[in-house]
């Protein structure tokens, strides 16, 4: 499904990923874990879009998707969530859902003056499936809540609820448990254990290792840009060169 | 008592007018977040097209000169001023909003309204230098042969039309899916652009069917004064068409036409009955600016979200239509988990 061969990032003269290469497939859940710049959040912003790389490729669904503009790559299916929650504040917490579903071919000048009804239509479906998504994240009662009034918690439950609004082929969550109380990254981590279920492909960038050995399969070990190990958890734990990574060389 | 009357007239069109120039703007900040400092260029844009577009051409031996003068009837004129706002603004919009930062189109659109203003006074063949357009004739006078004070009534039903239309397509846009999204895209950008909408476009849509409504706007103007000159737009008329908006509601189509009335309409006319106090002819003059930046800074400090603040729609889990659509709703969500 995904496949990202030898892309590189500079920032100036920081190297933020060094020919870089790895692959995801498709209902898979893969973990991409590494020290703090090791280049993963790097790696999830050229991924989707949001960056140029230098060099390399990256392939989705067999077409290079690199140096696109993010809502192209986004159409073809590449959705992802942020370090700190970007909810839509001045929206209601459905608008939001809608933001994330796509309604794109209802969204301009014309449909708005001449094509109403099939607005409606497009939105009745858009609605039903947004209020079964809040229903199953538990944020139906917040529904026409602005977004910006809710919890961090319920911040981040929002953005995967509206990520899946998207129907991603691929989604790339990074760190959706930053900054959350052990409690609420349970909940987190039951909601994309329920993504994984349906079949949705996730790369999950994770520092709470616990949770990644739960939610991913297979797991990739970043490190100054340029992917260390992978493999499973458990054989990743025992490796040498992470715990070197991880937690300094050992003398 | 005519007298009374014929000023409430007045002001009601250019209360109109203004809810208009207004509404425009509120497509464009309220509903998009673009920052568009050069709203009077449009206005005047509107204004000059409709002017060349309805006057005949310049008498021989005037001294006036302007191109075009076509003598064509006010539905075309008014036509031509939209379809001339809406050019250069997708001209102007296209180069400026390529860049997701809005201050490159505050910059931008600032010194266009000035490269305008400049061009319009200099150019002496376009549209007459800083003697401007005169003579701009009336819509329907002849055919209907009216008294001036009751050709003001007919001008103000006209309006008051245009008004109805423009603030309909504005409350139609903001409720749909349009609407919503533009809000996305003033809230965050980049966050509409990673569910695969392309900003700069919806940006552009925006800024263009703002500009088109400010167009709109300035040919009423040209139409109701006679006349337009550079002196009809300087930057401080965008100032107090932002100010109308901030006041009124940003986001809503209702505070707009609110902040219409408030700003250009009571204050600045306002003004006007205040006792002269002093012999100094600036003085009133000054006052106004005054005014309304003081109640810019009050409105700003208690009620930041303007008179009427913008009112995001709610969704109810049962959309009215699929009550009498009976059995669609029980079809679609019979149990069947939703798919991801």
């Amino acid at each position: 499904m995904l496949e990202v061969r030898g892309i590189s990032k500079r920032f100036g003269g920081n190297v933020a990923l060094d020919r870089c290469s790895f692959m995801v497939e498709e209902h898979a859940s893969v973990g991409l874990i590494g020290p703090n710049g090791a280049g993963k959040t790097t790696a999830a912003d050229l991924i989707s879009g949001i960056l140029p790389v230098d060099d390399g490729q990256i392939i989705f669904k067999g077409r290079p998707i690199q140096n696109r503009p993010l809502w192209r790559v986004a159409r073809q299916g590449v959705t992802r969530t942020f370090q700190v929650s970007r909810e839509l504040k001045a929206l209601t917490v459905m608008e939001n859902m809608l933001v994330g579903s796509q309604l794109q071919s209802v969204e301009g000048v014309w449909p708005t003056l001449f094509a109403v009804s099939r607005i409606r239509a497009a939105e009745r479906t858009a609605v039903r499936r947004a209020f079964e998504l809040l229903e199953l994240f538990q944020l139906d009662r917040v529904a026409n809540e602005l977004a910006g009034n809710l919890s961090v918690g319920q911040k981040r439950v929002l953005e995967l609820a509206r990520a899946l609004m998207a129907e991603p082929g691929l989604l790339i969550l990074d760190e959706p448990l930053a900054g959350l109380s052990p409690t609420t990254s349970r909940n987190i981590a039951d909601f994309v254990e329920s993504m994984r279920a349906r079949g949705v492909t996730l790369l999950i960038i994770e520092h709470n290792l616990t949770m990644i050995e739960r939610l991913c399969e297979r797991v990739i070990v970043l490190a100054q840009g340029r992917v260390l190990a992978e493999g499973t958890m458990r054989e990743i734990r025992g490796l040498p060169e992470v715990i070197d990574a991880y937690l300094g060389p050992v003398a | 008592m005519a007298g009374v009357a014929f000023y409430a007239t007045s002001l009601a069109i250019l209360a109109c007018i203004y809810g208009i120039i207004v509404t425009g703007l509120n497509v464009q900040w309220g509903f998009a977040g673009i920052l568009n400092f050069g709203v009077a260029a449009f206005v005047a844009i509107g204004a000059y097209t409709y002017g060349l577009v309805t006057l005949g051409p310049p008498p021989a031996g005037s001294n006036e000169s302007y191109i075009l003068g076509l003598q064509a009837p006010f539905l075309i004129g008014l036509l031509a001023a939209a379809v001339a706002g809406g050019v250069t603004s997708w001209l102007l919009g296209a180069v400026a909003l390529r860049r997701v930062r809005s201050d490159y189109l505050a910059i931008t659109t600032l010194a266009f309204s000035q490269i305008v203003w400049v061009i319009a006074g200099n150019e002496t063949w376009l549209v007459n230098g800083w003697d401007g357009l005169a003579g701009i004739p009336r819509p329907f006078n002849e055919v209907l042969e009216l008294s001036y004070g009751t050709y003001d009534l007919f001008f103000l039903a006209l309006c008051l039309v245009v008004l109805a239309a423009v603030t309909a397509m504005a409350e139609v846009m903001l409720r749909a899916p349009f609407g919503r999204i533009l809000r996305g895209v003033r809230e965050d950008a980049l966050i509409v652009a990673s569910f695969g909408r392309n900003a700069t476009s919806l940006r552009l849509r925006a800024f263009v069917t703002g500009s088109v409504m400010a167009s709109i706007g300035g040919a009423l103007l040209a139409a109701y004064v006679g006349a337009f000159n550079p002196s009809a737009f300087l930057a401080g008329e965008t100032f107090v068409v932002w100010t109308a908006l901030l006041i009124g509601g940003p986001g809503n189509t209702l505070g707009a036409l609110l902040g219409a009335i408030v700003v250009p309409v009571v204050l600045t006319e306002g003004t006007r009955f205040l006792p002269h106090v002093t012999t100094n002819s600036q003085f009133i003059e000054a006052l106004r600016y005054f005014t309304i930046g003081v109640v810019l800074i009050l409105v700003l400090r208690f009620r930041p979200q303007g008179l009427l603040p913008e009112r995001p729609r709610t969704h109810e889990r049962a959309p009215w239509s699929s009550r009498w659509r009976g059995g669609a709703r029980n079809e679609r969500s019979g149990g069947n988990p939703p798919h991801a």
